[in-house]
């Protein structure tokens, strides 16, 4: 290999000048030949872009499938919807049903509890009439008292 | 355009998308995710992709657009991506940043203008002819040869800097 071309070449590289053929003799170059001396500080660069070339990602890269893209929000809205209908029927189905003996039982409760209370009013009033009766029979005894002896 | 057709036409360019994304965003795992993302974009979007000249080109600015966006709205949030770029996974690259030299030259990379670095990218590590990349970057070949003079010229420079080579 020609030094005087390398220099020239490098010269071109650094001023954006070179060809791609140009860059793949100096590529060649730096990466498989005694470097001289006074060129050995290009060297790192020469190496690295070559290095840079041969990188690559082992990462299994996918295509979205078509069908898994669509069917699947399908499916899960229907699945959805399913989930909130049943909730919400068995929300509204099954509330009735067990206030419908409570209610029965409710309403019993409280008809029983009225007629309590009401029987318990008239008891008392009864008792309070009761005590007129009770001063009458003392009143009374006084007298029988009396005209007994 | 069936999976198997998309499949020839997209995965042998797989690779080289990856690298340009991890180019861009630096993390490894970054680059992989925004390569599965173009991949489901080129997918969804498989009946435009006859009418483009080239797939190539048509799937290698939609990862550098993408890859850019993505660096965007890291630093608007305030997140930036950090790479775990651990050593176990067998990358040729890592095994040569053993070398010091080598790894520098990674380093510059990563400190260069987006731009540049994409041009640098597509040109020395792609090997795309610069009428590619114009038609890539949307851009003229004069701009890009003067964006792929600087970040050659930078490289070289810091690494002058960093060893003195010069000097010795």
């Amino acid at each position: 290999m020609e030094l005087d071309k390398i220099n020239k070449l490098l010269e071109a590289y650094f001023d954006g000048s070179t060809s791609l053929e140009d860059e793949a003799i100096l590529m060649d170059y730096f990466n498989n030949h005694t470097v001289a001396d006074h060129l050995l500080q290009y060297k790192p660069i020469f190496v690295g872009l070559s290095a840079a070339q041969n990188e690559s990602s082992n990462r299994n890269f996918k295509i979205a499938e078509p069908t898994a893209k669509f069917i699947k929000p399908w499916w899960y809205a229907v699945a959805g919807m399913t989930v909130l209908a049943v909730g919400i029927g068995s929300l509204f189905l099954s509330q009735p049903q067990l206030s419908q003996e409570e209610k029965e039982t409710l309403i019993a409760f409280e008809k029983s509890k009225k007629a309590l209370m009401m029987l318990s009013e008239n008891l008392n009033k009864g008792t309070q009439q009761l005590s007129f009766v009770n001063q009458f029979s003392e009143t009374k005894e006084m007298f029988w008292k009396e005209t007994s002896e | 355009m069936d999976k198997k057709e998309f499949t020839e036409i997209v995965m042998p360019l797989k690779d080289r998308l990856y690298r340009l994304a991890k180019r861009i965003l630096v993390s490894a795992d970054e680059a992989e995710d925004a390569v599965q993302e173009i991949i489901f974009k080129l997918w969804k979007g498989r009946q435009n992709l006859e009418k483009y000249r080239s797939t190539e080109a048509f799937a290698i600015t939609m990862t550098k657009n993408y890859c850019l966006d993505r660096l965007k709205s890291k630093q608007a949030s305030n997140l930036k991506i950090v790479h775990s770029n651990y050593p176990t996974s067998q990358n040729i690259e890592r095994e040569v940043e053993a070398n010091e030299g080598v790894a520098l030259v990674f380093k510059i990379m990563e400190t260069l203008p987006e731009q540049q670095k994409i041009v640098l990218q597509l040109r020395d590590v792609e090997q795309l002819e610069f009428s590619e990349i114009a038609i890539i970057l949307d851009s003229n070949e004069t701009a890009i040869r003067v964006a792929l003079s600087r970040a050659r010229k930078t490289i070289r420079e810091t690494m002058i800097k960093k060893y003195d080579y010069g000097i010795r």
